[in-house]
C-alpha cells in the first residue's frame, strides 16, 4: 500500500476531527464498560474465592454441629482419639468502628499447621502472642495501608456478643518475614486465637466447626466415631450455593455490559460508514489514478485498525478507572448477600486485557468491513453516492426483516426450551433483542412514510421527515442504538421496580410482629447470633405482648447439601400472613401437618435451586440426627437468595427447644397498645442483661432491607446511565452526519428564504422525530425485556419470582428522556447548520 | 416590491470581495439593474461571475462597497432580515438545479410561496400548479427530482424561482449542466417566463451567444465589470 495513498486517506482526520473523535469515543466507551465490568467482577470474584478458601483452608471436610456451635470438648476428644489432622474453628462477622464488616476467624494456631492458606499463615512470633495474650488479633496485611493504625493499637470490634477491645498485631512488626512476601494479597480475614474469637463472637466453650484433612478411608472411620449431633460434610458443599449465586449476579452484570457494547457497535458502524462516504471523491480520484480495489479496501481497514487500537488503548485506561468505582459496589453486593468480601485492588489480568483489546479492535474492523467493501467497489464519485447506498439500504430492508423474524423465533425457542441455564437464557434474550432491532429499520421507514403522508401540504416538516427516510442507513442505526438504550432502561425499571415492590410487599407480610428483639450484631452476622431462649416469657410479660414468636437461622446438612434452615415458633394463625405459593389443603390442615408430622415449607428460591416440589422429601439433619421431611408447601421469600427451609421448633428439637438460644423474638402487641411504651420498657430490661440485644420495629428492618436492596441495584443504574450515554453519542453522531450530508439542501433552503431559526427548527424537529420513534419502539421492547428478566432470567439465576409491575411513571420518564436526549443531541448540529456559510455548501456535490 | 418597468431593482456600488489568501475576486464593481431589465455577465471561469451573484443575493456579505436590493442596503441588515428581503425580492436559478430531493416537483415550486407569502395551502398549491404548467411540467407535478431529466429539473427550478413573483431573477449558468439542445430550450423558457412576469434578470453564462440575446452584456475580467454593449430593452 503506497504511502501517498495512506496520506491521501488519513489527511481527513485533520479536516474533520469531530467525526474521528465520535468513532474513537464509541470504541473507548465500549471497551471501557466491558473491561470495567469484567475487572470488577473478576476482582470481586477473586476476593470472594480467596475469602472462601481462607476460611476453608486446605481442609477436605468439616465437622459441623447445630447452630450456635457445639461443645469444644468434642474437639479435645477427637485429638485424644488420635485424629491429628483436625483444627477447631470459631468464625463470624464483626464490625469495625468505621462501620465496615470484617470476618473473624478464630483458630488454634498450634493445630493450624497445614490448614490455612497464605492469607492467614501464622508467623512464629505472632502465634505466641495470639495464644498467650487474650484479645490480640491479626488484621489482614492489606488492611494496614489505609487504616491509619499501628502495631499494638487498640480497636473496638462490635459483634453479635457485644463490643470488645482488641489489640492489633502487625505480622511484619512481629518479625514474620512471610508477611512481606504476599504484600496485601488475600486481605479479608482477621485471624485470632480461638479463645479470643469465642469471647468476641459470644461462643464461650463452643466451636463452629472442626476442619478435617483426611483421605477417604480415614474419613469413613471418623464419621462412624462422631457423636450424635455432629456430622462430617465435604467442604465444597458448604459454599457451592454461594459461589453459584455470586456467579449468577456476575453474569447479569456482564450481560448489561454486552448490551452497552451492542449499542456502541451501532455507533462505530455509523461513524465508519459516514467517514467513507464523506471521502467518496477522494476514493474515486484514487481509483482514477490507478489505486487498486484491494488497496482502497486496505486503506479503509487500516484507518479502522488505527481507530480501533487508539480507542481500545484509551478504553483500557478508562475501564481500569471505572472498575475501581464498580468493584466496591460488586463487592458490597456480594458481602450483603453471600459472604464478607474485601477488595483491596483491581488487578487487570493479562488474558482479560488481551480479550478486551481484541474485542475493541475487532469491533472497529468488523464495523468497517461494509464501508471498506463499498470503497473498494467505487468507480466514480457517483458509484458511492449516498443515494445509491440508500437505495441499497432500502432494498435490504426486507432481508433484514426476514433475518429479524428468524432471530425472534430462535430466541423464543431458546427461552421456551429453558435448557442450558442462565447463559442460554441470556442468549435467548439477546436473540430476541437483536431480532427486534433488525426489524426497526423497516418499521422506521414505514413510520416516516406515514408521517410524510400526514404532513402533505406542510412542506418543511415533510422535508425533515422525508430526508430522514432517505437517510435510512444513517437514521436507522442511530435510532436502534437509542431504542436499545431506552429499552434497557425500561426493562431495568420494570425488573427492579417489580422486585422492589415484591420485596416491600413481602416484608410487610413477613414482619408480622409489632416489635422485634434481635442480637446486636452487624447485619451479616445477625443470622448466626443467638439470644437466650428463656427470655421469651420475660419479654412477653414486660411488653404485655399477646404472643411471642421465635426464629433462628442455621446451616445444616441435608441430602441436597448444606441448607439454610429457619426454625420458628410462630404466632397463632401465622400461615394466614405467609405468602404461600403452592401448598395442599387449607392452612389449618397445613399448620397441623407442620406441627405434628415431619414436614417443612421451602422458599421459592430453594425449590428452584434444588428442584423441589410439594410432596417431595428432604433428609435434613436436626438436633437428634437426620430425618426425612416432606415438603408441604412453597412460599415466597426474598430473605436469602440461596433459599431456606422453614421448620417448626417442635420438629427440630428432640427435647427442650432452643438450648443454644434463638435468633430473634417477635412480639405481637394487643390491639391499640402503644408500641413506644413497650419498646421503652423492653430497652430498660435489656440494658440490664449481659447479652447485647436491641429492640427494632418492622419499619427499621424494612428500611435496612430496602437499603441493601438499593445497594444491590445501584450498579445496574450506573450501567444504565453509561448505556444511555453511548446512545446519546450515537444519536448525536447520526444527526451530525445527517446534517453534514444535507448541508447542500439546507443551503438551498436558506437561499430560498428559510431563516436560520427555521433551519434550527428543522434539525431539532428531525431529532425529535428520531427520539420519539426510539422512545415509542423502546416501550414494547423494554417491557418485553423486563418480563423476560423477571420470568426467565431472575428465576433461572436466583429462583425468585415476583409480580410484574408496569412502571408507567418510569416508562413516561424514559420516553421523555429519549426525546430529550435526541433534542439535546440535535442542538449542536442545529446550531452549526444555522450558522454555516451558504456558498461553499451550495457548491457541494449532491 | 419594486414596481415593474421603473426604478432600480439591484444596485452594486464599489463592490469588492476576496477569499482569505487568494487575492481580490471582485473590486470596484458598479452595476444598476432596472426593473424588468435583462443583463448577462460573461467571463472566464473563476473570474468572479458567480461570486457577484452570491453577493447580489446576500448569500455572502461583501467586504467592500454596497449592495442595494429593492432599495435596501444589505450591509445594514442582519442575517434574518437579509433572508426575508431575499425570499421576497429574489428568485435564484442554479447551474445544478438545487431542487430539494425529498419534495415532489409541485412541492418544490410551492416552497417559496410557503416561505415568502401568507397564502393558504390551497392557494399555494393552485399558484404552484399554474407556474409548473407554464414551464410545461403540469403532468409531472408528483415526480421527485430524481425521476426527472436534467432539463425538466431546471424547468422546475425556473418555476420555483418565479412562482412568488420576485423583482429579480439571479441565474447562475442555468444551462451549464444541460446538453446544447436542452440548454437552448431551457434558456428560451427562462427568457419567456421572465418576460411574462416582468421581473429583472441577472444571468451569468459562459456562452456569448446566449448572452447576446439579453438587453445588456457585461464582461467580468480581473474582478471588474466591463459593459460590452447596450442593447435595446425590447428585442
Amino acid at each position: 500500500m503506497s504511502r501517498s495513498l495512506v496520506h491521501a486517506w488519513l489527511r481527513d482526520w485533520r479536516r474533520r476531527p469531530l467525526q474521528r473523535l465520535l468513532t474513537l469515543v464509541a470504541v473507548v466507551i465500549a471497551v471501557a464498560v466491558v473491561l470495567a465490568v469484567d475487572l470488577a467482577n473478576q476482582s470481586a470474584q477473586q476476593a470472594f474465592d480467596r475469602s472462601m478458601d481462607e476460611v476453608a483452608g486446605t481442609a477436605t471436610h468439616q465437622i459441623l454441629g447445630p447452630a450456635g456451635g457445639f461443645a469444644e470438648t468434642h474437639y479435645r476428644d477427637l485429638r485424644l482419639a488420635g485424629w491429628r489432622a483436625t483444627a477447631p474453628i470459631v468464625e463470624g462477622p464483626a464490625r469495625l468502628p468505621d462501620g465496615r464488616t470484617i470476618y473473624v476467624l478464630g483458630v488454634d494456631p498450634l493445630a493450624e499447621g497445614a490448614f490455612r492458606g497464605v492469607a492467614s499463615d501464622i508467623g512464629d512470633a505472632p502465634v505466641q502472642r495470639l495464644v498467650t495474650e487474650p484479645g490480640t488479633i491479626l488484621p489482614p496485611r492489606g488492611w494496614w495501608a489505609d487504616a491509619g493504625r499501628e502495631h499494638e493499637d487498640r480497636l473496638i470490634l462490635e459483634s453479635a456478643a457485644g463490643r470488645f477491645a482488641v489489640t492489633l498485631l502487625d505480622r511484619a512488626a512481629e518479625g514474620d518475614e512471610a508477611a512481606t512476601d504476599v504484600d496485601g494479597e488475600g486481605a479479608s480475614l482477621w485471624v485470632t486465637d480461638i479463645a479470643t474469637a469465642q469471647t468476641l463472637l459470644g461462643r464461650q466453650g463452643r466451636l463452629d466447626r472442626i476442619d478435617v484433612s483426611l483421605d477417604d478411608a480415614a474419613l469413613e472411620t471418623l464419621a462412624e466415631q462422631l457423636p450424635d449431633g455432629l456430622e462430617l460434610v465435604p467442604v465444597a458443599a458448604r459454599d457451592q450455593a454461594s459461589r453459584e449465586l455470586a456467579q449468577a449476579f456476575r453474569i447479569n452484570l456482564t450481560a448489561m455490559s454486552l448490551l452497552a457494547l451492542l449499542i456502541a457497535a451501532f455507533l462505530i458502524y455509523n461513524t465508519q460508514t459516514f467517514a467513507v462516504l464523506r471521502r467518496r471523491e477522494v476514493l474515486a480520484s484514487l481509483r482514477l489514478v490507478g489505486a487498486g480495489r484491494r488497496a482502497l479496501f486496505g486503506v479503509v481497514m487500516l484507518e479502522a485498525l488505527l481507530v480501533g487500537v487508539i480507542g481500545t488503548l484509551l478504553g483500557v485506561l478508562l475501564g481500569i478507572g471505572l472498575a475501581q468505582v464498580l468493584v466496591g459496589q460488586v463487592a458490597q453486593t456480594m458481602t450483603d448477600h453471600f459472604f464478607v468480601v474485601a477488595v483491596t485492588e483491581v488487578a487487570p489480568r493479562p488474558l482479560a486485557l488481551l480479550a478486551v483489546i481484541a474485542l475493541g479492535v475487532g469491533l472497529s474492523l468488523l464495523a468497517a468491513l461494509a464501508p471498506a467493501w463499498e470503497a473498494a467497489r467505487v468507480a466514480s464519485p457517483g458509484r458511492l453516492g449516498r443515494g445509491r447506498l440508500e437505495r441499497r439500504a432500502r432494498r435490504g430492508l426486507l432481508g433484514l426483516a426476514v433475518a429479524a423474524l428468524v432471530l425472534l423465533a430462535a430466541g423464543g425457542v431458546v427461552l421456551r426450551l429453558g435448557a442450558g441455564g442462565l447463559v442460554a437464557s441470556f442468549v435467548g434474550l439477546f436473540l430476541l433483542i437483536t431480532g427486534f432491532v433488525l426489524l426497526l429499520p423497516l418499521v422506521l421507514a414505514a413510520a416516516l412514510r406515514g408521517l410524510a403522508r400526514l404532513g402533505r401540504g406542510q412542506t418543511l416538516p415533510r422535508i425533515g421527515v422525508r430526508s430522514l427516510e432517505r437517510s435510512l442507513s444513517r437514521s436507522a442505526p442511530a435510532t436502534s442504538a437509542l431504542t436499545l438504550a431506552l429499552a434497557a432502561a425500561i426493562s431495568v425499571s420494570v425488573m427492579v421496580g417489580s422486585f422492589r415492590d415484591s420485596v416491600e410487599q413481602w416484608l410487610g407480610q413477613a414482619l408480622t410482629s409489632d416489635v422485634y428483639v434481635v442480637p446486636v450484631a452487624p447485619a451479616a452476622a445477625r443470622s448466626g447470633a443467638r439470644l437466650p431462649a428463656e427470655w421469651g416469657q420475660a419479654l412477653a410479660r414486660i411488653a404485655a405482648a399477646e404472643s411471642v414468636s421465635t426464629g433462628s437461622s442455621q446451616d445444616t446438612p441435608s441430602d441436597v447439601g448444606m441448607i439454610e434452615l429457619y426454625v420458628v415458633a410462630p404466632h397463632p394463625a401465622w400461615l394466614d400472613d405467609l405468602p404461600l405459593l403452592r401448598a395442599e389443603g387449607p392452612t389449618e390442615a397445613l399448620d397441623r401437618r407442620l406441627r405434628e408430622r415431619d414436614a417443612v415449607l421451602v422458599t421459592e428460591p430453594f425449590a428452584a435451586h434444588h428442584d423441589v416440589a410439594v410432596g417431595d422429601r428432604l433428609e435434613i439433619r436436626v438436633e437428634d440426627g437426620r430425618r426425612v421431611f416432606e415438603v408441604a408447601g412453597v412460599y415466597r421469600d426474598y430473605g436469602s437468595p440461596q433459599g431456606t427451609v422453614l421448620m417448626l421448633t417442635q420438629r427440630f428439637y428432640a427435647g427442650t427447644p432452643g438450648a443454644e438460644g434463638v435468633g430473634s423474638f417477635g412480639l405481637r402487641l394487643p390491639e391499640g397498645a402503644d408500641a413506644d411504651v413497650a419498646i421503652e420498657r423492653l430497652e430498660a430490661w435489656l440494658a440490664e442483661r449481659e447479652t447485647a440485644a436491641m429492640v427494632t420495629r418492622p419499619g427499621d428492618i424494612e428500611q435496612e432491607s430496602m437499603a441493601i436492596f438499593d445497594r444491590t441495584f445501584a450498579i445496574t443504574h450506573l450501567l444504565r446511565v453509561i448505556t444511555l450515554l453511548v446512545a446519546f453519542i450515537a444519536i448525536f453522531g447520526a444527526l451530525m452526519a445527517l446534517q453534514m450530508e444535507r448541508a447542500r439542501e439546507f443551503a438551498t433552503l436558506r437561499s430560498l428564504g428559510l431563516l436560520p431559526g427555521g433551519v434550527r427548527g428543522l434539525v431539532v424537529f428531525q431529532g425529535a422525530v428520531l427520539g420519539g420513534f426510539a422512545a415509542l419502539a423502546a416501550i414494547p421492547l423494554g417491557l418485553g425485556m423486563g418480563w423476560i428478566l423477571i420470568e426467565v432470567i431472575n428465576r433461572e439465576a436466583f429462583g425468585w419470582g415476583m409480580d410484574l409491575r408496569l412502571p408507567w411513571g418510569e416508562v413516561g420518564e424514559t420516553v421523555l428522556l429519549g426525546i430529550g436526549a435526541a433534542l439535546l443531541a440535535s442542538a449542536i448540529p442545529a446550531w452549526r447548520m444555522a450558522r454555516m456559510r451558504l456558498v461553499p455548501a451550495l457548491r457541494e456535490q449532491p | 416590491m419594486v414596481q415593474r418597468g421603473s426604478g432600480v431593482v439591484l444596485s452594486l456600488a464599489g463592490l469588492g470581495f476576496g477569499y482569505p489568501g487568494e487575492g481580490r475576486v471582485l473590486q470596484g464593481v458598479d452595476l444598476d439593474l432596472a426593473a424588468g431589465e435583462r443583463v448577462a455577465i460573461v467571463g472566464e471561469s473563476g473570474s468572479g461571475k458567480s461570486t457577484l451573484l452570491h453577493l447580489a443575493a446576500g448569500l455572502e456579505p461583501a467586504d467592500a462597497g454596497t449592495v442595494r436590493l429593492a432599495g435596501q442596503a444589505l450591509a445594514g441588515l442582519d442575517e434574518a432580515a437579509r433572508t426575508r428581503l431575499r425570499r421576497v425580492q429574489v428568485g435564484i436559478v442554479f447551474q445544478s438545479f438545487h431542487l430539494i430531493p425529498t419534495l415532489t416537483a409541485l412541492e418544490n415550486v410551492m416552497l417559496p410561496l410557503e416561505l415568502a407569502t401568507d397564502l393558504g395551502a390551497a392557494q399555494r398549491r393552485e399558484r404552484a400548479r399554474a407556474q409548473l404548467a407554464a414551464v410545461g411540467l403540469g403532468a409531472k407535478e408528483g415526480r421527485e427530482p430524481e425521476q426527472l431529466s436534467g432539463g425538466e429539473q431546471q424547468r422546475v427550478a425556473i418555476a420555483r424561482a418565479l412562482v412568488h413573483r420576485p423583482a429579480l431573477i439571479l441565474a447562475d449558468e442555468p444551462t451549464g449542466n444541460l446538453d446544447s439542445r436542452t440548454g437552448e430550450a431551457v434558456f428560451a423558457l427562462l427568457l419567456e417566463q421572465v418576460r411574462a412576469t416582468g421581473c429583472a434578470l441577472l444571468l451569468v453564462t459562459h456562452s456569448d451567444a446566449l448572452a447576446a440575446r439579453l438587453d445588456r452584456v457585461l464582461r467580468m475580467q480581473d474582478g471588474q465589470l466591463q459593459d460590452l454593449a447596450a442593447r435595446a430593452s425590447a428585442r
